[in-house]
C-alpha cells in the first residue's frame, strides 16, 4: 500500500519514464525565431496556390487578419498597413495576408469578400490567402489579429509579434509607436540581424474553429 | 452587429438613470458597466485612501488582467489629479484563465474591482477632484475596446469619513479577491534546454489535498501563457514546470506572478492566491518535465489512467529495486528450461497471479483506509518512517541473500524468502508478491499520476488502475512463459547465473542505502543510527543462525540470541514512531512550523480551565501544511485590528498544532465531527458550548464575534 512513502528525490528516478509519456501538447505553440519557418501551402482569393517552399529566395511577410477586429481596423483605417504593404512590395518582399478566421466566426471571408475588402481598403498584399480552418495560423501559433511574421530568403523565421509597439486601438498611437515590422524588414533587407525579433503581438483573439482547441 | 446596436439603444435609454453621486461615477458601455467608487466619503488631506474601478461585465464576456495572456489587453486608467496628488498603479485581483479556442487569456468575468491608492495633496483645501480616463478591452468571441471618463469629487475635512456600508462592503470583497503576499520563498531554475521550472518552497503539503495549481506570470515574455500547467506537490514544495515565453531577452533575476491553488479541507474546497516573486537559482537545473509532474493538475480519464498504469507497471521491471527479483525469477526460469512447456506456462500465470493478488491487496488497503479514516489520515502514510525502515531492512536482507550470506530455502530465511524458495506453484506465486513488495517504494514518484487518480476514484476504478499496474509488471515474464520463441533466446543455465545473482546484491544494497536516506529525511540524522544499528542486528542474527548448524547444545541459545537481535532491530521502529522529531522534520525547514507567538499551546485541560473561569476562549486548530489555516491567520487572526480586539476582550488564545499526529487534537476534531484542520472554536464567556466558526475567516468576522461579547458584557 505504501508506495506513496517516498515522494522525495525519487522524482528524478521517474525521469526514466519520460520517453514513454506523450508530451502535453499546447494549443498554440509558436515556432522559434531563428528556426526554419513552418512550410505551408494555401489558396488565395483568386484561386492561386501559394507554397512557402516555392518562395525561397524571397523575403515573406505574413499578416493574420480579421477585418472586423478593431485592432486590424486601426491599422487599415490609418493606412498604416497598406503603406507598409506597398513599401514591402517595392522592395521585392512577398506580403501574404492570412484570412484565418474560422468559418462562422468574426472575420471569416469568402474569396469575393476578400477581394472586395482589398479593393475598398486599398490594400496591396501580394495575396490574401484563405485559411478558413485556421491551419496556417495554428502552424505559426498566431494568437491575435494582426499577428505578424517575417520569413527571410533562406526560409528562416526572423520576426514574430506585433505590428508595432503600442498596444491600443487608437490610431493616434501609430505615429508614436515603433513600427516593428518595418524596422525588422529594413534589417532583413540590409542583411542584418533583426534587433527586435520577438515582440508581444496585440489585437483580437484569433478566431479559431470552435470544435478544435 | 445588431446585438450591439440593441445594447447601445438600451444604454441610451437606461444610461441617464445612473445619476452621479459624489462617491461614485458610472459609465455604461455595450458590455461593461464601470463605476469609479471611493472608500471614503470625505478625505483627509495628505492621507492615502482607496478608490476602485468596478467593472460589471456582461455575462460570458471578460476583461483582462495585467498580463492578458496570449491575446487581449489589460485595463488602463490614466488619472488627472490636482497638483500634489498621487495615484498608485492598479492593484489587481486574482485572475482566472480563459481558453478561447486554444488561445490562453488571463482576466476577469462577471465582476472585477481594480483598486488604486490615491494620496490627496497635504495642502488640500476644498474638495478633491479625481478625473480618470479608463480603457479596457472586453471579449467574448469578439473583442471590443471600450473606454470611459470618470469623475469623483470628494469633500475634504480634518477627519476622513468612510463611505456608506454598501460601498465599504465592495472594498472588503475586493480585498478578499486580491492575492496575498506569499508565505513561502520561491525560486526558479532553467533546464538545459532553457525551460523554466518554478519551485514554491511550501514544504510538507499534502499532495492529495491540493489541486488546480496554476502560476499566472505577471508579465508577457519570460514565461508563456499556458493552457495547462502540470504542477507537482513534492516534499520540497510545489513544483511547476513552465514554458519559456517568446521574449528573446535573458530570463529575469526574479520571476513574478500569482500562484493559485485549491485546497481541499474538511469543510470543502478553498481557492487561494499568492503573489510570488521567484529568484533565478542557477544551482537548480530541473530535469525535463516528468511524469510525476503530471500528478498535480493533470486530469486523467480512466482509460488514460489505465494506460499509464500499465506502462508504469512495465517500466517497473527496469527499476533497480525490482530487477534482482526478476533476475532471480529469470534464473529460476532458465533452470526450468527444457521442462514441460505447460509447466512453464503455469509458472508464468501463477507469477502473474501473485503480482495481481499483491496489487489487489494494496487496492483493498487503500479503499479500506479511505472508508475508515478518510483522506486526511491517508496523508500520514506518505511520511511513515516505519515503513521506510522496514523496506530498508527488506532490501538489506534480500541483498544478503543474493550475496550468498544465507541461502534461500534454509528455514532461517525470512518468511517471504522462505515461501519464494518453495518449488513450483507456491514459489512462483510468492515471487510475484515479493516483486510487488520490493517494487513499491520505487514506484511512488512514477505512478503518482495514475495513483493519484486511483485514489480519487470510486472503488472499482481504484482496483482497475492498480490491477493494470500489476499486469504491466508481470507482463514481460508472462509473455516469456507463453512464447516458446522467446524462451529459445534465454541463455543456458550455468555458473554465470551464480555470478549474476551475487552481482545483483549490489543494487539491493544501494536501494537500502537510498531508503535509509529517505528515512533520515523523515526523522533527522537519528534515523541513520537506528536503521544501520538494526541492520547490524539483523546481520548478527543471520550469522548466529548459520553457526555450525549441527551442534544441538548451542542451537537454542543461538536461536534465542538471534531472536533477541531481530526483536531489537524491529523495536527501533517503535522508537521511530515515538520520536518527537518525526513529522516535524519531515514536513520541512524552519519556515514550515506553526508559530505560537501570542498564543498558548492547546490542551483540553487548559481550555476547560479557561472556560470554567468564564473567560472568552478562542481555539485555533492548525497545521504547518494547511494553507487555508495559514491564510486565515494572515488575513483574519493576526491582523493588527484582530490582535488588538483579542487583547481588549481578554480572550485566551489557544493554538493546537496538528502538523504531527496528536491524539488529543484528533480526539477533539472527532468529537466535533471534523476530519481535519482548519477548525476554529470560540467560547463566549459563560457559554456551555463553543461556536464553530467557518473554515474561511475574515477580519470582520473575528471583530464582530469579539464585539458581540463586549456588548453582552456591558
Amino acid at each position: 500500500m505504501s508506495n506513496f512513502v517516498v515522494p522525495r528525490r525519487s522524482l528524478m528516478v521517474g525521469g526514466a519514464a519520460l520517453a514513454l509519456v506523450p508530451a502535453i501538447s499546447f494549443a498554440s505553440s509558436s515556432p522559434d525565431v531563428g528556426k526554419p519557418a513552418p512550410l505551408f501551402t494555401g489558396t488565395d482569393s483568386n484561386g492561386k496556390s501559394w507554397s512557402l517552399a516555392d518562395l525561397k529566395g524571397k523575403v515573406v511577410v505574413l499578416e493574420t487578419t480579421n477585418h472586423d477586429c478593431p485592432y486590424v481596423r486601426k491599422h487599415y483605417n490609418s493606412k498604416n498597413m497598406q503603406t507598409q504593404q506597398r513599401e514591402a512590395a517595392a522592395n521585392g518582399v512577398v506580403w501574404l495576408t492570412l484570412a484565418s478566421s474560422a468559418a462562422g466566426e468574426q472575420g471569416h471571408v469568402t474569396a469575393p469578400q476578400a477581394n472586395d475588402l482589398t479593393r475598398s481598403r486599398d490594400a496591396a498584399p501580394a495575396a490574401v490567402i484563405l485559411d478558413p480552418q485556421s491551419k496556417i495560423a495554428r502552424l505559426y501559433g498566431a494568437t491575435v489579429t494582426p499577428h505578424m511574421y517575417i520569413v527571410d530568403a533562406k526560409g528562416v523565421l526572423v520576426y514574430k509579434g506585433g505590428i508595432d509597439s503600442i498596444p491600443s486601438s487608437s490610431t493616434s498611437d501609430i505615429p508614436k509607436a515603433t513600427q516593428y515590422v518595418r524596422a525588422a524588414l529594413g534589417e532583413v533587407l540590409a542583411g542584418k540581424q533583426v534587433t527586435e525579433a520577438s515582440t508581444r503581438a496585440y489585437g483580437c483573439t484569433l478566431k479559431y474553429p470552435k470544435t478544435s482547441t | 452587429m445588431p446585438r450591439i446596436l440593441v445594447l447601445f439603444l438600451a444604454f441610451l435609454t437606461t444610461g441617464p438613470a445612473f445619476a452621479q453621486s459624489p462617491a461614485s461615477s458610472v459609465v455604461q458601455t455595450d458590455n461593461v458597466r464601470a463605476e469609479l467608487v471611493s472608500e471614503l466619503s470625505t478625505v483627509k488631506p495628505g492621507e492615502p485612501f482607496w478608490v476602485g474601478l468596478r467593472q460589471t461585465i456582461r455575462p460570458k464576456w471578460h476583461t483582462y488582467w495585467k498580463n492578458p495572456g496570449e491575446s487581449g489587453l489589460p485595463t488602463e486608467i490614466s488619472w488627472t489629479l490636482p497638483p500634489g496628488a498621487k495615484a498608485d498603479p492598479i492593484v489587481w485581483p486574482t485572475p482566472s484563465l480563459f481558453d478561447i479556442g486554444g488561445v490562453t487569456n488571463y482576466g476577469f468575468k462577471d465582476e472585477a474591482m481594480l483598486l488604486v491608492r490615491i494620496t490627496p495633496p497635504a495642502d488640500l483645501a476644498g474638495p478633491l477632484k479625481l478625473a480618470a480616463e479608463a480603457n479596457w478591452l472586453v471579449c467574448e468571441d469578439v473583442c471590443i475596446p471600450e473606454d470611459g471618463k470618470f469623475e469623483l469629487t470628494l469633500p475634504s475635512a480634518a477627519a476622513a469619513t468612510p463611505a456608506p456600508p454598501a460601498t465599504r462592503a465592495l472594498f472588503e470583497q475586493a480585498r478578499r479577491a486580491l492575492p496575498l503576499e506569499s508565505p513561502w520563498p520561491a525560486r526558479y531554475g532553467l533546464s538545459k534546454s532553457g525551460e523554466p521550472t518554478l519551485i514554491v518552497e511550501a514544504r510538507g503539503l499534502k499532495p492529495d489535498t491540493i489541486s488546480n495549481v496554476y502560476f499566472f506570470p505577471a508579465d508577457w515574455g519570460p514565461v508563456a501563457a499556458m493552457a495547462k500547467q502540470s504542477a507537482a506537490i513534492a516534499a520540497d514544495g510545489i513544483r511547476i514546470p513552465l514554458k519559456r515565453g517568446d521574449a528573446k531577452a535573458a530570463m529575469p533575476a526574479t520571476l513574478a506572478g500569482t500562484l493559485v491553488l485549491t485546497e481541499k479541507t474538511a469543510g470543502g474546497s478553498v481557492r487561494q492566491a499568492f503573489d510570488i516573486s521567484a529568484r533565478l537559482d542557477p544551482a537548480f537545473v530541473p530535469a525535463a518535465a516528468s511524469l510525476a509532474g503530471a500528478a498535480g493538475a493533470e486530469q486523467l480519464s480512466l482509460a488514460q489512467a489505465l494506460l499509464f498504469a500499465l506502462l508504469g507497471g512495465l517500466i517497473l521491471n527496469l527499476m533497480p529495486c525490482v530487477f534482482p527479483v526478476l533476475a532471480m525469477k529469470a534464473a529460476a526460469f532458465a533452470r526450468l528450461a527444457g521442462h514441460d512447456r505447460a509447466e512453464m506456462r503455469r509458472d508464468g500465470i501463477v507469477y502473474t497471479a501473485g503480482v495481481l493478488v499483491a496489487f489487489a491487496a494494496m487496492a483493498a488497503i487503500v479503499i479500506g483506509l479511505r472508508a475508515s479514516v478518510g483522506d486526511v489520515a491517508w496523508g500520514f502514510q506518505f511520511q511513515s518512517p516505519v515503513f521506510s525502515l522496514l523496506i530498508a531492512y527488506l532490501f538489506f536482507v534480500v541483498g544478503l541473500n543474493l550475496s550468498g550470506v544465507f541461502e534461500v530455502g534454509s528455514r532461517l530465511a525470512g518468511v517471504g524468502q522462505g515461501l519464494t524458495a518453495r518449488g513450483g506453484t507456491t514459489g512462483a506465486f510468492f515471487t510475484g508478491v515479493l516483486a510487488v513488495v520490493v517494487a513499491t517504494p520505487c514506484t511512488a514518484p512514477f505512478m503518482a499520476a495514475a495513483l493519484g487518480f486511483a485514489l480519487s476514484q470510486p472503488a472499482p476504478a481504484t482496483v482497475a488502475v492498480l490491477l493494470a499496474m500489476g499486469l504491466g509488471l508481470a507482463l514481460p515474464y508472462l509473455a516469456l512463459s507463453m512464447t516458446p520463441a522467446l524462451q529459445r533466446l534465454m541463455p543456458r543455465p550455468g555458473p554465470w547465473m551464480h555470478r549474476l545473482r551475487q552481482f545483483l546484491a549490489f543494487p539491493m544494497y544501494a536501494s537500502a542505502v537510498w531508503m535509509v536516506w529517505v528515512l533520515t529525511q523523515q526523522t533527522g540524522s537519528d534515523g541513520v543510527l537506528y536503521a544501520l544499528g538494526g541492520m547490524v542486528l539483523i546481520a548478527f542474527a543471520i550469522w548466529m543462525l548459520r553457526l555450525g548448524s549441527g551442534a544441538a547444545a548451542g542451537t537454542w541459545l543461538r536461536r534465542g540470541l538471534a531472536a533477541v537481535a531481530v526483536l531489537l532491530a524491529f523495536a527501533v521502529a517503535l522508537k521511530l514512531e515515538d520520536g518527537p522529531a518525526t513529522a516535524a522534520s519531515a514536513s520541512g525547514g524552519p519556515n514550515a512550523g506553526v508559530s505560537f507567538e501570542g498564543w498558548e499551546r492547546f490542551s483540553r485541560a487548559r481550555m476547560a480551565e479557561a472556560v470554567a473561569a468564564g473567560k472568552p476562549v478562542f481555539v485555533d486548530f492548525t497545521a504547518a501544511w494547511c494553507i487555508t489555516c495559514l491564510v486565515n491567520e494572515r488575513v483574519a487572526l493576526e491582523t493588527p485590528a484582530s490582535r488588538k480586539a483579542f487583547e481588549q476582550a481578554g480572550v485566551v488564545k489557544l493554538k493546537g498544532d496538528w502538523t504531527n499526529r496528536d491524539d488529543e487534537i484528533t480526539g477533539v476534531l472527532k468529537e466535533l465531527g471534523r476530519a481535519g484542520v482548519p477548525l476554529y472554536l470560540f467560547w463566549a464567556p459563560g457559554a456551555d458550548k463553543p461556536k464553530v466558526l467557518p473554515q474561511v475567516l475574515t477580519e470582520s468576522m473575528i471583530l464582530s464575534e469579539l464585539s458581540s461579547i463586549q456588548q453582552t458584557r456591558r
